[in-house]
């Protein structure tokens, strides 16, 4: 086991380094502006040179690739080019806000799709049908058009909670559930549709095996058979599609919290990118490929665990 | 990461602040003046350091004045008045030495001093530090400290901006001490009427400033708190006004008839003119433009009543010179100078030589795509081919500043006279990528900068010329929307600033 | 006693033919795929005739601004005081050409890398896995605002690497098809014919390939348009073109001017990749080999006639077997409606201390009939006719004539019992053979856990395990075939049931081992007097340890009596049939049957 969870770990690494090498690479290309960008419209063209300089933005390529690569081994990832925050507490600072989201909605989503998933393998007919047609609902309409309408109705409509968050760095737990309810919601509904279906395909497929049957006929009441053995059976394939899930709700906050002004790390991209603001981009895509080595680190060992193959070897 | 010791202080003023807000909530039955006056302003845009040096305009002043103050007070109808400096004058008839007097009974907030050493030092980091409106200080050559209340400022040339600089981000002074450490970046340390409480301020989010105990002059200091809640989207701030979230916020003609709708009062002031820039009066990348009628053609092709109706909601008056009302230098007439009239448009076009046309291209970011595709259609309209090139905003500026397009639409803040000179029509300027000049505007401008109170009779010459000679077409001065909760608060506007100065804001009895 | 038909009837037995209908039939049957395609076919319209069907130019600018929808412009105006019912009518060739670049980089990166993958194997593989792992662990978002940073707003370059992007599910797709395949046997054959790989791999491979990498063209279009419009709404799109993402930026900011200019374009992209969704679904609803069409409960009379005499259900007759099944006919419905019937009016029975086979080829229903026995028939059987009588307790119902689950509940497992054919898959992988032996008795006994694994280290033993106690803690994958048969064995006597169903059990296993685990089931059967029920394809298994056998052919039974009669004479043509195809070589019966050859029958 120890030996399989230390592969991992370094195959993570590995993709860790090679995502920021090409990351940087492309970049680089933009940083022509950069200096013009930070310093202004009334900055004189010297002024202007000077700022590039000082930034390093003259140098070549991969010697530039060099050092990052150097301080970023020491944890150090540099400045924003637009305000004096450093990468790491830029990040830092927004984590908890993201992660927060991202956990309560695929916790959510896990339970909600697995239950739906279940019932729509195992009872078919009607409830298999509305399972399908929420899905293809879910799949449609893309999550930004469901985030508005959330805000419109609920927030602006209706009052039922905040228009923009509400959170600051000493806020209670209600105002924190106030201002992230409808962001959940709004990631939630987005994916959950394809995750019950996938959950509900996994479950199927193992119906289907034979020693569903034999369980059964060994006078296993259906219950125990659904719920100890066949959900056991459909969990790696159930884990595997909610990491997968896990990594497209990454993505999908960056719209909700543009949505939402929501201090969070989608919204840090956004912005981020419209500046060309290098080290951050560069620090949020770090960041984010690190969180998905971490948790599909733990969905492995996870999937090891559950697989007698691998537990007991 | 916060320590224990700032979670706790934090903590410590967030528990206050909490019972502070709920003893306010509790307390709306006492007739005057009960309980803390608290104000959440929404803002466009966060500094993105609080070191004084780094200030900019407009959006980007209003909050380093919480923290910050300047050496003289602007007005909000523009005229000048004593902060820290008490008097000021310039010595000599070439108005190069201005002599300024000031107050001796101002500490920062770390405890510092206020006298003219600090003032040096302030003046010549800010320069040094290369911020954003280090142009400011271009004509700042030395500062010698007379005594602790006395400075003198020598300019290597006259600059007639250069005491409105001085109310400005150039005249902002932090705490020597500070103004050399990193720290202050992150929290400002100033002589201003607020401090900032660092446990619930989050960049990129929010910032909230308390009252500072022993400010020099508590008439300035109308409120408690301040929050200053960023909210870049301005679907996002008008949601967060109409539900209360914010008391006064930034909003435009698409967003107004909700704020409206949910009984907010509406405070419009004209900062910005909105039109194109013809930068290639030389002909380098498009040949046509160095035709003074063609440039004439561009300012008759446009109708501008209805971009003033279909872009700007109607909230604009048209105009066609660059110069704004509040400079002085703008001129009577000048104003309807060009009408909308595709006939004469074409007629000068074909005595040009172009009477079947010519092709261009001009920038446009996302977000002004609306006024992008009615220069388009007007343009086309008499023949002039336009071609629309997407460019990233993170680009604009250097793309232009390099010279790549001949034209190109902003939106521009009409300042006084002189600041409008640098910023449009001196060769050295961003908005001037080709460098125009010659033999009739040079002298034009020397005899602007050199007129000292007269800046604004003589800028009208230079006004009229550029106008008449269509260096620029604008199309209108748009009003800045500004909306607030009248139950609470009450606004007056800034001339020549985007949003109003904080000291505008005052809590309604 | 031999029971045979009369030479005379028609063996009518299993009827219907089992209807496959071609794939775009079942395709457009189905409501969800028609109108999937409808939906499609009209953007592709309005994208190839844009031209035609805008009523104004999608880029002139008007005075009339965030008009409602009037005549003159059917959808209203946005805020330059265009017509958005022509924007929209253009903006479906972005839309499209978005989906379009997107599939067809990402097939193209992932059909020919899985395949070579597939095929071939070795570093390619470990590369091109690897590579995969990488993209996979990248948020595609993420990604994309980083090549918008770099590149500016660009349709083509983010399509471009949003196909690459989603590549790895193409990738895995025809990787694991091409492998499967690749293991096939008739894959060998070709390669041993001297076909080149390029013509294996195009004419086997990338036909069985070909239809899940549609349905996932399909998904990944509709996911590649939601992108697309994402990034446009977030005002990273490039604004000079007349997409529906930039038209609903646009309609966001006016949103409290006119909200309609949001609806419309919000509207056509969610319609267009609902219509690829759909697609997809029901492309894979036809595909899909076990189509289990399940009757609706207001059924038709079944189509399929049966000549035997079908007797009265009302009455329960009193019996005095075991377990006996009566004119038993089980059907199942077909796609285009009707059935066909698989199962025609069996009737069997078992007693104590004895063992019956049931002899016939596969698909002659042998095992189905045993499944109803059980009650583990698929849900959208149907038991036509029959009765099927437990030690007096009916487990049809015969009203509804449906399988009565509730009674069987009680009798699986503690009174019925089943062994089944192939060892390895019948057991949970995730269990110990241990636990999996000591539930079902805990459950149905009610004794201890402790008395339980007692129990079960004994039944291990008695079948013939020569270490019970590494068994009780193994994991199924870590013992053998023979052992796991003898496992399933053990389970199947755990609660020591009074008929064991035996499903081929022997069918799987090596000569030697089938002879033991025949032993074993004999010596059980010496000891705790069940009866058996053994199904079986080989005659040398009944001659060894049945004692009655009933022969079915196409869901009849054709012959059935004594065992050394049967073998000796057998009556029906059939039944000399499948002896004479199975005893080439084999010594004692030959005599017999050659005796029969000249009498009998003909």
């Amino acid at each position: 086991m120890l030996t399989f969870i230390g592969k991992r770990l370094a195959s993570g690494v590995v993709a860790l380094v090679v995502v920021a090498c090409l990351t940087f690479v492309l970049l680089f290309t933009t940083s022509g502006n950069i200096a013009r960008n930070i310093m202004g419209d009334q900055a004189s063209e010297e002024s202007v040179a000077a700022k590039a300089h000082e930034l390093g933005l003259d140098r070549p390529l991969l010697a530039r690739l060099g050092s990052w690569l150097w301080d970023a081994v020491h944890l150090q990832f540099g400045k924003s080019y637009f305000s004096e925050q450093q990468v790491v507490s830029a990040m830092v600072s927004r984590l908890p806000l993201t992660l927060s989201m991202v956990f309560v909605a695929i916790v959510l989503t896990a339970l909600i799709a697995t239950l739906l998933g279940v019932t729509a393998a195992v009872k078919r007919g009607v409830v298999d049908r509305v399972v399908q047609v929420m899905a293809v609902l879910g799949a449609s309409i893309p999550g930004f058009i469901i985030g508005i309408v959330l805000v419109l109705v609920f927030a602006i409509n209706l009052r039922w909670f905040p228009a923009v968050s509400k959170i600051g760095p000493t806020s209670k737990p209600s105002v924190w559930v106030a201002s992230l309810t409808l962001p959940v919601i709004a990631l939630v509904l987005n994916g959950i549709a394809s995750a019950t279906q996938q959950i509900r395909s996994a479950f199927i497929k193992q119906l289907e095996l034979d020693y569903v049957r034999t369980l059964r006929s060994r006078g296993i009441p259906e219950r125990e058979v659904l719920f100890r053995h066949v959900l056991r059976a459909a969990a790696p394939a159930g884990l595997t599609v909610l990491s997968l899930h896990f990594i497209g709700l990454l993505g999908g906050v960056v719209i909700i919290e543009t949505l939402f002004a929501l201090p969070g790390l989608g919204r840090l991209a956004v912005d981020a990118t419209t500046q060309s603001d290098l080290p951050l981009v560069m620090g949020v895509v770090i960041y984010t490929v690190a969180i998905v080595v971490v948790v599909n680190l733990f969905v492995d060992i996870a999937n090891g665990w559950l697989n007698p193959k691998v537990r007991v070897s | 990461m916060l320590s224990r010791r700032s979670v706790l202080k934090g903590a410590a003023i967030g528990i206050a602040g909490v019972a502070g807000l709920t003893a306010c909530s509790g307390e709306d039955t006492a007739a005057s003046a009960g309980g803390p006056k608290e104000l959440v302003i929404g803002i466009l845009a966060e500094p993105p350091s609080w070191h004084p040096a780094q200030t900019h305009v407009g959006h980007l002043l209003q909050p380093y004045q919480l923290a910050y103050d300047s050496l003289l007070l602007r007005q909000p109808d523009g005229t000048l008045k004593p902060m820290l400096a008490t008097e000021w004058k310039y010595t000599d008839d070439a108005k190069t030495t201005l002599q300024l007097k000031l107050r001796t009974d101002v500490t920062f907030s770390d405890g510092e001093k206020f006298d003219a050493s600090v003032v040096k030092a302030n003046l010549e980091n800010f320069k040094k530090a290369n911020g954003k409106q280090v142009a400011m200080l271009e004509n700042f050559a030395s500062a010698e400290v007379g005594d602790a209340s006395t400075i003198t400022i020598k300019l290597a040339k006259a600059d007639p901006a250069f005491e409105y600089y001085l109310s400005q981000a150039a005249g902002l002074m932090g705490s020597p001490k500070a103004i050399t450490g990193t720290d202050i970046a992150t929290t400002p340390v100033g002589s201003g009427p607020y401090t900032m409480v660092k446990a619930e301020s989050v960049k990129g989010s929010q910032y909230v400033f308390t009252k500072r105990e022993g400010y020099w002059n508590t008439s300035l200091q109308k409120w408690d708190k301040i929050t200053l809640k960023l909210l870049i989207d301005v679907t996002a701030r008008v949601n967060a006004i109409v539900t209360n979230q914010i008391d006064a916020t930034l909003l435009d003609p698409n967003t107004r008839s909700q704020a409206e709708a949910a009984g907010l009062t509406l405070l419009q002031w004209p900062v910005d003119w909105n039109g194109l820039l013809l930068f290639d009066r030389g002909g380098k990348v498009c040949p046509a433009l160095a035709d003074v009628r063609v440039r004439q053609a561009i300012n008759y092709a446009i109708d501008r009543e209805s971009l003033v109706k279909n872009v700007a909601g109607g909230q604009a008056t048209v105009t066609s010179q660059v110069f704004g009302p509040a400079s002085g230098s703008s001129v009577e007439g000048l104003d309807k100078l060009y009408t909308f009239d595709q006939a004469k448009a074409k007629s000068l076009l074909a005595a040009a030589g172009y009477a079947n046309g010519f092709d261009i291209t001009i920038p446009m970011t996302p977000g002004d795509d609306v006024t992008s595709n009615y220069i388009k259609q007007m343009l086309g309209d008499v023949g002039i081919r336009v071609a629309i090139t997407a460019v990233p905003a993170a680009d604009y500026q250097g793309t232009i500043g390099k010279g790549t397009y001949a034209m190109a639409r902003f939106n521009l803040f009409q300042g006084p006279t002189w600041v409008a000179c640098n910023q449009l029509i001196v060769p050295k300027t961003l908005y001037n990528p080709f460098q125009s000049t010659n033999d009739v505007i040079a002298p034009l401008l020397e005899a602007t900068r050199g007129a000292g109170d007269q800046v604004g009779e003589k800028g009208k010459a230079v006004n009229q010329y550029v106008t008449e000679n269509a260096w620029f077409a604008p199309f209108y001065r748009a009003n800045q929307l500004y909306f607030y909760n009248a139950k609470k608060l009450k606004v007056t506007e800034q001339v020549q600033m985007a949003v109003p100065s904080i000291y505008n804001y005052e809590p309604v009895a | 006693m031999t029971q045979t038909l009369e030479i005379t009837d028609i063996p009518v037995g299993q009827t219907g033919t089992v209807k496959r209908a071609s794939v775009i039939g079942r395709l457009l049957r189905n409501p969800m795929g028609l109108a999937a395609v409808a939906v499609l076919l009209l953007i592709v319209v309005c994208a190839l005739f844009a031209g035609w069907l805008a009523p104004f130019d999608p880029t002139r600018a008007t005075n009339t601004v965030l008009s409602s929808p009037n005549g003159t412009h059917l959808l209203g105006t946005d805020s330059t005081g265009r017509d958005i019912l022509s924007r929209l009518l253009y903006g479906s060739r972005g839309t499209l050409l978005s989906a379009v670049i997107a599939a067809v980089v990402a097939i193209g990166i992932g059909l020919p890398a899985g395949l070579v993958a597939g095929y071939y194997g070795r570093w390619f593989d470990n590369l091109s896995s690897w590579a995969t792992n990488i993209l996979m662990a990248l948020p595609t978002m993420i990604v994309l605002l980083a090549v918008r940073a770099a590149v500016g707003p660009n349709v083509y370059v983010t399509m471009v690497v949003f196909g690459v992007m989603v590549s790895p599910g193409f990738f895995r797709l025809v990787r694991t098809a091409t492998q499967s395949v690749r293991g096939e046997l008739y894959v060998d054959a070709a390669r041993v014919a001297g076909l080149s790989d390029v013509r294996i791999i195009g004419r086997h491979i990338l036909g069985v390939v070909r239809a899940p990498v549609i349905i996932q063209a399909a998904m990944v279009c509709g996911i590649a348009i939601s992108f697309q419009s994402a990034l446009e709404f977030l005002g990273l799109g490039d604004p000079t073109a007349a997409t529906w993402g930039v038209m609903v930026n646009d309609g966001f900011r006016t949103i409290f001017r006119a909200p309609l200019t949001l609806l419309w374009p919000s509207a056509a992209i969610s319609l267009t990749i609902g219509g690829f969704v759909l697609f997809a679904n029901a492309l894979r609803d036809a595909l899909e080999d076990q189509v289990k069409t399940k009757e609706k409960r207001k059924a038709a009379q079944p189509k399929t006639v049966s000549t035997a005499p079908v007797p009265d259900v009302a009455a329960v007759p009193a019996t005095e077997h075991l377990l006996e099944v009566r004119d038993l006919r089980i059907q199942y419905p077909q796609p285009g409606g009707g059935r066909t019937t698989v199962v025609d009016g069996v009737s069997w029975f078992v007693d104590r201390d004895e063992v019956l086979g049931i002899v016939g080829e596969s698909g002659s229903g042998k095992s189905q009939s045993v499944f109803a026995v059980l009650g583990l028939l698929p849900d959208n059987a149907i038991v036509a006719n029959g009765q099927i009588i437990f030690d007096g307790v009916s487990t049809v119902d015969a009203s509804t004539s449906r399988i009565d689950q509730s009674a069987l509940a009680a009798l699986r497992g503690r009174r019925i019992s089943y062994i089944p054919q192939e060892p390895m898959s019948n057991l949970d992988p995730s269990f110990t053979i241990g636990s999996q032996l000591v539930r079902p008795m805990t459950r149905l006994l009610g004794i201890s856990k402790a008395e339980g694994e007692k129990r079960a280290l004994d039944l291990l033993a008695s079948v013939g395990i020569k270490d019970p106690r590494r068994t009780y803690s193994s994991y199924p994958h870590q013992v053998s075939g023979g052992m796991a048969q003898r496992v399933l064995i053990a389970g199947a006597i755990s609660c020591e049931p009074d008929v064991i169903i035996a499903d081929e059990p022997t069918s799987a296993l090596d000569v030697t081992v089938q002879a033991e685990v025949l032993d074993v089931i004999r010596d059980l059967q010496t000891e705790l007097h069940q009866g058996i029920i053994l199904v079986t394809h080989n005659f040398g298994v009944v001659a060894d340890i049945c004692d009655r056998v009933a022969v079915m052919q196409n869901g009849r039974i054709v012959e059935q009596g004594d065992v050394r009669t049967i073998l000796r004479n057998p009556s029906h043509e059939y039944t000399q049939m499948l002896l004479e195809s199975m005893l080439v070589g084999k010594k004692p019966l030959t005599r017999l049957m050659s005796d029969s050859a000249t009498g009998g029958m003909k």
